[in-house]
């Protein structure tokens, strides 16, 4: 069997849809098990940032920037298939257990964040960076203006102002972020295994 | 050129929209079920502890095993700056030393009479009693809820409501505890407060935090004696949580609507901290069972049911 060749020509998928399972040859499939960690990449990458976000830094404000968020967002636009709202949802959950807010404030806002990522996609199509930009940043000011009410429905009314601090840092780590997603995405997107399809 | 593209399967595209469609309303729904979620925390906030204990219990040891090597590498550029300012650090230590030892001969003799007087008047103190002492392993320095872990838990004694300390003062209090893991509430979490007194003036009161870098001073009763910029906020020992005498923070603004406390320790340092048992930890009054006015038959209690309580054998409701 000849080796998988690698895709050089800039393909947006991290990985390929397989082949019927009918029609697989046996070194297929067992090529197909062992690329499925593939669709995990993006809930991964996330977790890992949220993970990052625990960094036992000496701030006296809340200035760390919200990696969980902006890497769910980044993925909602890199691979939007990948990044579905309910596993926004899955990990938003994850990070209210981290951090110590009641269960659903930000499972909420990160699916909420996704839709808004999916619809903006719809709408304005290709964009530049620069675009990108400015539109995480509204999305990342409205999950500010969001936390408050949310908190308060949960029973623990806060004040949210602090998290200003947070939205700047954010803004401002974002192209990183961004970038950091993107060159996960390109290598993954150069050793996507290559179906024959029978 | 007129031009337009080829038409697509009128399949193909209602494929589309049904998809679009489901995809919709999951969404829909994941959203409605995060406000579920949301009323129920409202509720019940003890709702996830359990996992809330888990996810913990699998983060804070990663953390504190990652931030080893970083504590070693600053520990090694401390002790190369120590080097290097040793000699003024040591002039400026002795004639601390000095002033240090002449309020301690004063002190002295006030303990005596302080030890004598208790014994006279037979006062019974609780000791503090230190569980662990340990590094702060994680700490949510990126959401609205100001919260730290140690990679110390239920294994080692940790229980709820703990006092936790540092070199320099208070940290905060333990809230849920794992395994392996404990959660403590800073003392700048908007939902900390903490029972302070002033200690030149007297006066009682809570500190609370409030999400910024210093604490509000709240609630102020005793004698109207106006704070002054640099007074010191130690614990006064009420709630029976936190040991009287721990220093809280310094007054910075002393307005009269509400004095502003900067925190003496902070929180996320790097330092030590020791987690205290309570000092006067609430006894626990709820009932064990149901009050029945009947007594429990013979049959039930042989089955495990608890023995009868009378209402009338309850203290009275307060």
């Amino acid at each position: 069997m000849p080796k998988p060749r690698r895709n050089d020509a800039v393909s947006p998928v991290i990985a390929t849809p397989p082949p019927p399972a009918l029609l697989m040859t046996p070194a297929e499939r067992r090529r197909w098990l062992l690329s499925t960690w593939r669709y995990a990449v993006p809930a991964l990458a996330s977790m890992m940032l949220l993970v990052l976000m625990l960094a036992p830094l000496p701030l006296s404000v809340p200035a760390m920037p919200h990696l969980a968020l902006m890497g769910v967002l980044v993925w909602a636009m890199l691979q939007p298939a990948l990044m579905p709202p309910w596993l926004a949802f899955c990990i938003g959950a994850l990070a209210d257990l981290l951090f110590g807010v009641p269960l659903g404030v930000n499972a909420t806002l990160f699916a909420i964040a996704t839709g808004v990522m999916r619809l903006s996609g719809r709408l304005f199509g290709r964009h530049g960076s620069g675009f990108d930009w400015l539109l995480v940043a509204a999305v990342l000011f409205g999950f500010l203006l969001l936390t408050g009410p949310l908190m308060a429905l949960a029973g623990r009314p806060t004040p949210v102002l602090p998290l200003l601090w947070q939205w700047l840092t954010s803004v401002m780590a974002w192209p990183l972020v961004a970038r950091g997603c993107a060159a996960v995405q390109r290598r993954l997107a150069a050793t996507a295994p290559l179906w024959r399809h029978g | 050129m007129d031009w337009t593209p080829a038409p697509r399967r009128p399949t193909a595209i209602r494929r589309e929209q049904n998809l679009a469609l489901v995809s919709a309303v999951i969404s829909g729904g994941v959203i409605a079920a995060g406000l579920i979620l949301l009323l129920v925390a409202r509720v019940n906030p003890e709702t996830a502890d359990g996992v809330r204990a888990a996810a913990t219990d699998i983060v804070a040891p990663v953390w504190s095993v990652v931030r080893a090597p970083i504590d070693g590498a600053a520990k090694l550029g401390g002790e190369f700056s120590d080097y290097f300012g040793a000699v003024s650090r040591a002039e400026q230590l002795e004639a601390e030393l000095d002033k240090a030892n002449a309020r301690l001969r004063a002190a002295r003799t006030g303990q005596r009479e302080l030890q004598q007087l208790k014994r006279l008047m037979a006062v019974r103190e609780p000791t503090r009693t230190v569980v662990a002492t340990t590094r702060i392993a994680a700490a949510t320095a990126g959401s609205v809820a100001r919260t730290a872990m140690l990679a110390v838990g239920g294994g080692d004694g940790i229980t709820r409501d703990m006092p936790v300390i540092g070199a320099e003062g208070l940290v905060g209090r333990t809230l849920e505890v794992g395994r392996f893991s404990a959660r403590v509430l800073l003392i700048t979490d908007p939902l900390s407060r903490v029972p302070v007194i002033v200690e030149r003036t007297g006066q009682a009161g809570l500190a609370t935090g409030r999400n910024l870098p210093t604490l509000l001073l709240a609630d102020r009763i005793g004698p109207d004696v106006p704070l002054v910029v640099g007074d010191r906020i130690v614990t006064s020992g009420d709630g029976g949580v936190y040991p009287p005498g721990v220093p809280v923070g310094v007054v910075v603004d002393p307005r009269s609507d509400g004095p502003i406390i900067r925190p003496a320790a902070s929180p996320l340092g790097g330092g030590f901290v020791t987690v205290e048992k309570a000092w006067l930890p609430i006894p626990d009054t709820s009932p064990k069972g149901p009050v029945f006015d009947a007594p429990v038959p013979v049959e039930a209690r042989t089955r495990g049911a608890p023995p009868p309580r009378l209402r009338d054998a309850e203290a009275p409701a307060q």
